[in-house]
């Protein structure tokens, strides 16, 4: 195979990746020969984010509870038959009055944290601009649109903005900005369609977590399956409605990603980190997989996102959130691992969103959707082994709650993003436009990074 | 004024009493004749005809001797002719020819005849100057009946004359493609012997037939797993698979399944896993209100157990100061956001209210919130001895512990506030009213079953319309669905006569595109399963497996390729790469691997494919034949050129194999198509 010159190869490794055609083709050492081809921009060094969406609105300002005085005693009187015992105390560098103690279902992540590369961002949720309580009740600022609902706040999370006409996602407008969209495997999704990697340019592939997928039709003996491809290739490419055309070229997409995926796939190496069979680690495994094929697809920027859904605990909370909580934690360890394993610790930001805290108050065997929340980040390049941003206080009616103990959050989501899309590589120009309410907010206090 | 009452009058008792064919009918229409003779002129011997047409009606018909008699009696005793017509029925066909026939008594000698059309849709009249006229009828131009009236003025050799009109309606009968079209938007997927029935029929017809057949509920397809004591998941599923495939009741099945991406529960990792009955019994109580009032099926879905342990208001209790616990309120906003009203104050079009600075308005807050959650407490599983860990009936609506009812004021929407000291079922039955009063209701429900049935982009008018019937149904009735579903499905935009429309249609759902070709194809096993464990993963959507109450895909969902154009598909929320390929591997297993004509041996287990007709057509009558075939069934006339020709150069490859084989890469290929999983 021969290139005439360096922008007909480039051009052709776009399309390839874009889907357009086979990378099957291709040898192993063509497919190192792509990377570096496609940036733009003066970008050599590799970095992956991995946002773990925990869908539902996890209650986790009882994820990081007080642990001694008067802050621990508001939050015995708020949480009542759903205060958390054992909680394991950490060493935070920041000092917090009556300490931080992580809930015990996650004692595993402890030795990450210790080795500084895991931290905490505390009291963040979705914010417009700084809120007082009298402001939210007098209307005097602007909220949040549909604050306490799910589907509407996680667009809010993962959109990092308000609603608006032609929306996209931070996750995608970052990679677009750093003009590092080209391929399709810099958007990567083990959780199907979301908000936060669909851009304008880029929408998110969506890996099966088992990692290589046949296409059944397209398996065996040659001349057939090339008969059969154009057969399909030419349906797909009609033009007849706009809904059809849609559904044609995701399909003919699909077709064409999956494939050139699975020759990817098959160049992985074997890793030695064992994951569990839960959803989220064979999700995250499937990113480890992806990852350790990095080198290959030529990108310097990617984005993976991967959930866990069953957050929404209004009911059996005391059985449900320990076990979820547990499941996060190992699989985060196993991720860490993997990383470890990888030598991508530095390289790879792993963080989570959530639809908003939950009440403080109690139903009775759960509680309800809140609003200012606690988020996790951890990786090499993190600032660890602290709590940022703020430890609230658990009071129910104290001077942040609007009732039932729904807290403004201290910190907006928006600052929680930024700095995250700072060590991504944009500069503060490009960080104020994808933000479009960080104007309102100080946006160097959480420093999450090292 | 009055004669117009007496024609509308005449015209209702006629089709009352219509139907068989060839009875004579001018007695009847007497009045008809009338009104139609001294306010609608005729072209020629108006004048000269009134009297004696009053004459002739007079003598054959003495009971409308007091419509007849004023225009005057002067010729009482002329011997005018005695003229009759007869139609073949009151209601024809359209796109018939008809034959309307002079009935004289006595002798016909020397009469002539002038046959003319009074009104309805122009008609070329055949035998104008005969004693029979042939005319042949418009073919459907719109959904409506056509209503026509000829007049007959018979003359005898005297010149003495006699008029006489008839008036008959012509209703659509569909076409085998017109069927097929309505029934990919109203039933599961039609086979051919389905679409052919319901041929020749109108769509209000088949639609009424369907809507009066018995539901065919799921519970008693309900089956223990094999040498086991209960039902398992997978049973439940099988109960679907055997109603969704076989029953006749296919509006109502189809109905039920868009009703339950309304009003969502789900088993897949949740705890109703372990309760197929349960979540058949929510499925049955679907099925058995489709066509029934939405204030009843609202109530019936707030009692269901299933839904109580879904969204937690199944043993939800009133505040408790000592341990600080107030109302769960999971149900109290979702039955808001999701089942009743939406986020937001809507037109009866389904568009947005908008307020002075053009926002849209926010139709609760918290304060409802908490008030419909204080509404909803109390309640736990029927005849439960305790409230504390009750015993767990799944099938039969919540019964209600007033203790643990919350006897505070109860909040709810446009101020209404229950009293305090009101007790469970009152407030319930007061907070439903309240949801079901407000005008959001309409316009939030109509468009979202528009989408599941019809369109994902209906335009403002046709909910506008829908919206209407869902407010009252043309007898004073708010919330009959089965007038809904009517109104959706016989709506221009769902059977487009006349206009072309831009955006209409919508994806299919995978798991239609699915139902639709295991129903064409016959699909069974030899044990009589389905046990189709991996749904979810295979097609993004199961009956009753989302992944939470917010549906497989959001009715608004604009994907990224329709930005631009701000078209909605909500389907296409779950057309991810791995779904799509999951998919299209799911009918290859199902089409090529699983044909039956293709094994020497049948698993008992498996389900396959029975595919001879279609082998047969192709070894006797051949490709195209076949191709027409499929265009009838699976895209209901809209298979395109490109298709048509891409499956003809497909199976130039497979010519020289046994016919099984090509059929199989023919159906395996048009499940992938854009026009079949587009219903247009």
């Amino acid at each position: 195979m021969s290139y005439r010159n360096e922008q007909s190869r480039r051009a052709f490794l776009s399309l390839c990746l874009k889907g357009g055609c086979s990378v099957a083709a291709l040898t192993s050492l063509q497919l190192q020969a792509i990377s570096g081809s496609l940036s733009s921009q003066p970008i050599n060094d590799y970095k992956a984010l991995v946002c773990i969406f925990l869908h539902g609105g996890s209650d986790s300002l009882n994820m990081l509870v007080p642990l001694t005085g008067e802050h621990r005693t508001h939050y015995e009187q708020s949480r009542q038959n759903l205060v958390v015992t054992d909680a394991q105390a950490l060493n935070t560098r920041t000092i917090y009055e009556g300490g931080v103690g992580l809930h015990p279902s996650m004692t595993s992540l402890s030795s990450i944290f210790d080795a500084g590369n895991l931290g905490f961002v505390g009291g963040v949720g979705t914010l417009i601009t700084p809120t007082t309580l009298s402001e939210y009740q007098n209307k005097t600022v602007p909220l949040p649109n549909h604050l306490f609902s799910h589907n509407d706040q996680q667009a809010t999370w993962m959109h990092g903005q308000e609603k608006v006409s032609l929306n996209t996602g931070w996750g995608a407008r970052m990679l677009e900005r750093l003009n590092q969209h080209s391929s399709f495997t810099s958007n990567i999704s083990l959780a199907g369609a979301n908000p936060w990697q669909a851009g304008i340019e880029t929408t998110p592939y969506a890996l099966n977590k088992s990692g290589i997928m046949k296409i059944n039709a397209l398996t065996g003996y040659q001349p057939q399956v090339d008969h059969v491809k154009s057969i399909m290739d030419r349906l797909l490419s009609a033009k007849t409605t706009p809904l059809q055309d849609a559904y044609a070229s995701r399909l003919a997409n699909s077709v064409n990603n999956v494939q050139n995926m699975n020759t990817l796939l098959e160049q992985a190496p074997i890793l030695t980190t064992q994951f569990s069979d839960n959803s989220l680690s064979e999700q995250l495994a499937a990113v480890a997989k992806s990852l350790s094929i990095s080198g290959q697809t030529g990108n310097k920027r990617q984005i993976f996102f991967v959930s866990l859904g069953g957050f929404d605990t209004h009911d059996d909370q005391a059985v449900r959130q320990p076990a979820l909580l547990s499941t996060l934690a190992t699989a985060l360890t196993e991720f860490n691992n993997a990383l470890t394993e990888l030598s991508l610790q530095n390289s790879v930001t792993t963080f989570t969103m959530s639809d908003f805290g939950r009440t403080l108050s109690s139903n009775g065997d759960g509680t309800d959707h809140g609003w200012a929340s606690n988020q996790l980040i951890m990786g090499g390049a993190v600032n660890g082994q602290d709590l940022h941003g703020a430890m609230l206080s658990q009071q129910v009616g104290n001077s942040i709650d609007v009732g039932g103990g729904r807290l403004i959050p201290q910190y907006s989501n928006e600052q929680y993003f930024a700095p995250i899309a700072k060590w991504f590589g944009l500069n503060d120009t490009e960080i104020s436009d994808i933000f479009p309410n960080l104007g309102n907010f100080d946006a160097t206090t959480l420093n999450l990074f090292k | 004024m009055k004669m117009r009452l007496l024609t509308l009058l005449a015209a209702l008792i006629l089709s009352a009493c219509g139907g068989g064919g060839g009875s004579a009918n001018s007695t009847g229409t007497s009045p008809d004749n009338q009104s139609s003779s001294s306010t609608t002129p005729s072209e020629n011997n108006n004048n000269e005809n009134s009297d004696t047409d009053t004459q002739s009606n007079d003598e054959l018909d003495t009971q409308d001797q007091s419509a007849t008699n004023d225009q005057g009696s002067a010729e009482d005793i002329s011997t005018s002719p005695v003229v009759d017509i007869r139609v073949p029925s009151e209601v024809v066909r359209k796109g018939s020819v008809i034959t309307i026939d002079s009935v004289v008594r006595g002798s016909t000698e020397g009469l002539t005849y002038t046959w003319t059309q009074t009104s309805g849709p122009a008609v070329t009249l055949s035998g104008a100057n005969s004693a029979s006229l042939t005319i042949t009828l418009p073919s459907a131009s719109s959904i409506n009946k056509d209503s026509y009236t000829f007049s007959l003025t018979v003359t005898d050799s005297t010149g003495t004359s006699t008029y006489t009109e008839t008036t008959l309606e012509s209703v659509n009968a569909m076409s085998e493609l017109q069927a097929s079209a309505l029934m990919q938007q109203a039933t599961l997927g039609a086979t051919y012997s389905e679409i052919q029935a319901a041929s020749g029929l109108s769509e209000e017809e088949w639609l009424n037939q369907q809507i009066a057949l018995d539901p065919t509920l799921h519970t008693p397809l309900l089956e223990n797993y094999p040498d086991r004591d209960n039902p398992n998941h997978i049973n439940r599923i099988d109960a679907w698979w055997k109603a969704s495939l076989n029953a006749p009741d296919q509006l109502r099945q189809r109905v039920a399944f868009a009703l339950s991406e309304i009003f969502v529960i789900s088993d897949a990792n949740t705890s109703l896993r372990g309760e197929p009955e349960g979540m058949v019994a929510y499925y049955d109580m679907l099925l058995k209100h489709a066509f029934g009032n939405f204030r009843t099926l609202l109530e019936s879905v707030t009692l269901s157990p299933a839904m109580g342990v879904y969204l937690s208001h199944l043993g939800n209790e009133k505040a408790n100061v000592e341990r600080n616990i107030r109302p769960d309120e999971n149900y109290a906003r979702e039955v808001m956001q999701l089942f009743t009203i939406g986020l937001n104050a809507l037109n009866l079009d389904g568009t947005l209210k908008l307020d002075t600075d053009g926002k849209s308005i926010a139709t609760y807050s918290q304060k409802e919130v908490a008030g419909f959650a204080k509404v909803f407490t109390g309640w736990t599983f029927a005849y439960s001895a305790r409230w504390d860990r009750p015993s767990r009936n799944y099938t039969l609506p919540m019964h209600a512990f007033s203790a643990y009812h919350s006897m505070e004021p109860k909040e709810l929407l446009n101020g209404e506030v229950i009293p305090a000291e009101t007790g469970p079922h009152e407030s319930m039955q007061l907070a439903l009213d309240n949801l079901f009063s407000h005008s959001n209701v309409a316009p939030f429900i109509s468009k979202q079953l528009i989408q599941r049935l019809v369109k994902s982009n209906p335009t403002p008018a046709y909910v506008a319309r829908v919206a209407t019937v869902f407010n009252d149904n043309g007898l004073g009735i708010r919330g009959d669905l089965g007038a809904v579903v009517k109104a959706i499905l016989l709506d221009e935009e769902a059977r487009k006569f006349s206009q072309v429309q831009l955006h209409s249609g919508k994806i299919k759902e995978p798991i239609l595109t699915k139902v639709h070709l295991w129903r064409v194809l016959n699909a069974r096993s030899e044990l009589n399963r389905y046990y189709t464990w991996n749904l979810s993963t295979t097609y993004g959507q199961g009956p009753l497996l989302s992944p939470s109450v917010f549906n497989f895909f959001r009715p608004d969902h604009t994907p990224n390729e329709l930005q631009t154009l701000e078209l909605i598909a909500p389907e296409l929320q779950i057309a991810t790469d791995s779904n799509m390929v999951a998919t299209i591997n799911g009918h290859y297993g199902d089409l090529v691997w699983r044909m039956a004509e293709r094994k020497t041996t049948l698993n008992p287990n498996t389900v396959y494919m029975f595919a001879q007709d279609d082998i047969a057509m192709l070894a006797n009558n051949g490709l195209q034949s076949l191709l027409d075939y499929y265009d009838l069934v699976y895209f209901a006339g809209t298979m395109t050129d490109i298709t048509r020709t891409a499956l003809v150069d497909l199976d130039s490859y497979f010519v020289n194999k046994d016919e099984a084989q090509r059929v199989a890469q023919l159906l395996y290929m048009i499940s992938l198509s854009p026009d079949f999983n587009y219903q247009n």
